[in-house]
């Protein structure tokens, strides 16, 4: 652990069930004070019920999580006014005004008239929006009713913020604009914490928790997931035209070569023994363009999350 | 569990909430299209009084007596008559083909005993089908009895002992008198059951319950908030019922209307609570919408004694029927509207709606749970 920013979470051996089923593995891990923290995983991989443990959404079955300076024992009320929640589904309500939303989640956090007139005129700025403040959400653009619902969730200034897939369902200028704002507020000292199923948004993230079925398999930075999936090097194999029908087969048994996955129309392939690559790569060259890569997130998340359970 | 109950998140969601209902078309109609209704086709369609009961008449007698009994009942005014010439199985066959309700079959010898023995019998032929139609003709039937026997004999039958009938509070006997106060519980019921059993779980299928639980938001606040706007929505509601029960239908208002409005407020808060406990419940706006018809509706309909009395129920349902707040809620409302019954009269029915009340609200409370759980 880094001593030169505070750590913001911290979960300890948190187990969540629900019945008999277990949706969270007991994981621990910590995150540091303005830093955006990627959590990666399948459907059902448990990353929405571990961001409701650590809103005060739900309660542990076992474990520890501690927002800033405040544990769960001390109580879930004292989390909430510590983090703001954004979630999957789109909370702010469609038939009140931008106004009357931000004054009603105001008011159940207790925030004062002055101090969210202040925070309105802050937050507007902030996601640049420029429509009367009195326009129904539902006559909102999908991209700025999510930057909107943003601003609600930090309307009482949290010290940590939980985005549980925001972009879901917009479109990629849209998305731009939302992840610029999330590394403003990184940058402005606010913890994020966001859950995505866009590769191209996890790898906008300073470290990555990869999920499945309740565990986390990976939890390293970009740079170091890629190091560490990938020690041997990886190929592109693009298919000149046509080539023999077990050529693929013949590769994949092949003991100097550890994989080879479709992607699209081409290939990847990850070497095993690259002492007798050059061999091989000569053999297949007359049916493949071939060419080394630098692995993708998505080629580590395929490797860790989906070749691990083949 | 710490209990912390803050006023202003109380009422920001009752205000949010007054947004909803102002901005959402469907909200508004039903809750003041379907009083109207309710009373309009309650307060006109509904009569327990049958005039123009189909009775066919088979005079094999054909005398003046017989001719006598016929006038009798044309002149009750009940009745419509229908005469047949053919054969005792027309009269028969009417009944079957429901062109009449009754058949009164006059025999041969019909004058001659009468004025032979003093005694003649007849025979009068009921549609057994329809139960609540033949009670309503055997209650008439006594009284043209002794028409009958007055016009044939020009002399009245005395009984042994004779019953000096009076209705109190109702003395026509009026359906809508009956039916109105009643109406006020069954529209209630149904406006504020629907209303409120689709608000929570509106809010957990737009995501927005979310949204309160990671606030600081207690249940009681989010209840209680949810209550405010619906209350008053009710009680213009009944409002209106008691206008038009007085302007339309002509019922005197016998009792203290001031008390006459803390039980409707009471009933109204109990309902809204089984409203909102099926909200909570069900997180579903369909399922919670059916739900609430049939726990809201059928009771105060069937068993409050609305229209059946719940004393002729059978014990077991008698006993039921007491955790209905509806059945108290019809006792104040009919003792209050046409009996003057006051605080005193009322006291168990009162007493057992607070009871009820409270239940529904603390179990609403309780039940709502603070996490999510799926």
């Amino acid at each position: 652990m880094t001593a030169s920013e505070p750590t913001s979470v911290s979960v300890n051996n948190l187990t969540v069930k629900f019945g008999d089923f277990t949706a969270v593995k007991n994981i621990s891990f910590t995150v540091q004070k303005g830093e955006i923290f990627g959590f990666l995983g399948a459907n059902g991989a448990g990353k929405t019920t571990t961001i409701r443990v650590l809103c005060g959404l739900l309660t542990p079955t076992s474990g520890h999580v501690q927002i800033t300076d405040i544990s769960s024992e001390q109580g879930i009320e004292a989390m909430k006014s510590k983090v703001g929640y954004m979630s999957q589904k789109f909370t702010l309500y469609n038939d009140l005004t931008i106004e009357e939303n931000f004054a009603f989640t105001a008011s159940l956090r207790k925030i004062s008239k002055a101090k969210l007139k202040q925070r309105t005129k802050e937050l507007l700025e902030f996601i640049n929006f420029k429509k009367p403040i009195n326009t129904l959400v539902k006559d909102l653009p999908g991209g700025i009713k999510q930057q909107v619902s943003l601003a609600a969730s930090i309307l009482h200034d949290p010290e940590i913020l939980f985005l549980d897939e925001p972009t879901a369902g917009v479109t990629p200028v849209a998305r731009a604009l939302f992840w610029a704002l999330i590394r403003k507020l990184s940058s402005n000292g606010k913890t994020v914490f966001v859950t995505t199923h866009y590769m191209d948004e996890a790898e906008q993230c300073g470290r990555i928790a990869l999920m499945r079925t309740g565990e986390i398999i990976a939890l390293d930075t970009l740079q170091n997931l890629k190091d560490n999936t990938f020690p041997d090097p990886l190929y592109e194999l693009n298919p000149k035209n046509s080539m023999p029908d077990d050529l693929l087969q013949n590769l994949r048994n092949n003991p100097s070569i550890a994989s080879v996955e479709s992607y699209g129309m081409k290939y990847h392939l990850i070497v095993r023994d690259p002492d007798k690559w050059d061999n091989v790569r000569n053999e297949i060259s007359n049916y493949f363009d071939i060419r080394q890569i630098p692995p993708s997130l998505e080629d580590v998340f395929i490797r860790l999350v989906e070749g691990d359970s083949r | 569990m710490n209990f912390e109950f803050s006023l202003r998140r109380t009422l920001s969601i009752a205000k949010k909430e007054r947004f909803h209902i102002l901005r959402d078309p469907f909200t508004l109609t039903m809750a003041t299209v379907l009083p109207v209704l309710l009373v309009l086709i309650f307060g006109l369609a509904i009569e327990f009084n049958v005039k123009d009961i189909g009775l066919t008449v088979y005079d094999s007698d054909r005398t003046l007596s017989s001719r006598k009994l016929t006038e009798v009942f044309i002149s009750s005014q009940y009745f419509k008559i229908k005469s047949t010439n053919g054969s005792i199985i027309d009269a028969i066959s009417d009944l079957d083909s429901e062109q009449s309700k009754a058949s009164l079959i006059i025999k041969p010898d019909f004058e001659h005993n009468l004025q032979s023995t003093g005694n003649a019998n007849t025979q009068f032929l009921l549609d057994g089908a329809d139960n609540s139609t033949a009670g309503v003709i055997m209650g008439y039937l006594s009284g043209i009895q002794q028409a009958a026997s007055f016009k044939l004999k020009g002399q009245k039958v005395k009984p042994a002992i004779e019953l000096k009938t009076r209705y109190l509070y109702n003395p026509e006997l009026s359906s809508p008198w009956f039916i109105v106060p009643g109406l006020a519980v069954v529209i209630i019921a149904i406006l504020s059951i629907l209303l409120t059993a689709l608000t929570v779980a509106r809010e957990w299928e737009n995501g927005s319950m979310e949204l309160l639980l990671s606030t600081p938001v207690q249940p009681i606040e989010i209840i209680v908030g949810k209550l405010i706007p619906y209350t008053i929505i009710g009680l213009a509601g009944v409002m209106l019922v008691v206008l038009v029960a007085i302007f339309g239908f002509g019922l005197p208002f016998a009792g203290n209307i001031f008390l006459f409005g803390i039980g409707s407020l009471i009933f109204l808060i109990a309902c809204l609570a089984q409203g909102m406990l099926i909200s909570v419940l069900i997180r579903t706006q369909q399922l919670s919408m059916q739900i609430a018809m049939v726990t809201g509706l059928l009771p105060s309909l069937l068993l409050s004694g609305f229209i059946f009395p719940s004393e002729s129920m059978p014990l077991f349902f008698q006993r039921f029927t007491s955790i209905l707040p509806s059945k108290w809620f019809m006792i104040i409302s009919r003792g209050i509207f046409l009996k003057g019954a006051t605080l005193a009269d009322l006291k168990l029915p009162f007493l057992s709606l607070i009871i009820l009340c409270s239940i529904l609200i603390l179990a609403a409370t309780k039940k709502f749970k603070k996490d999510l759980e799926p």
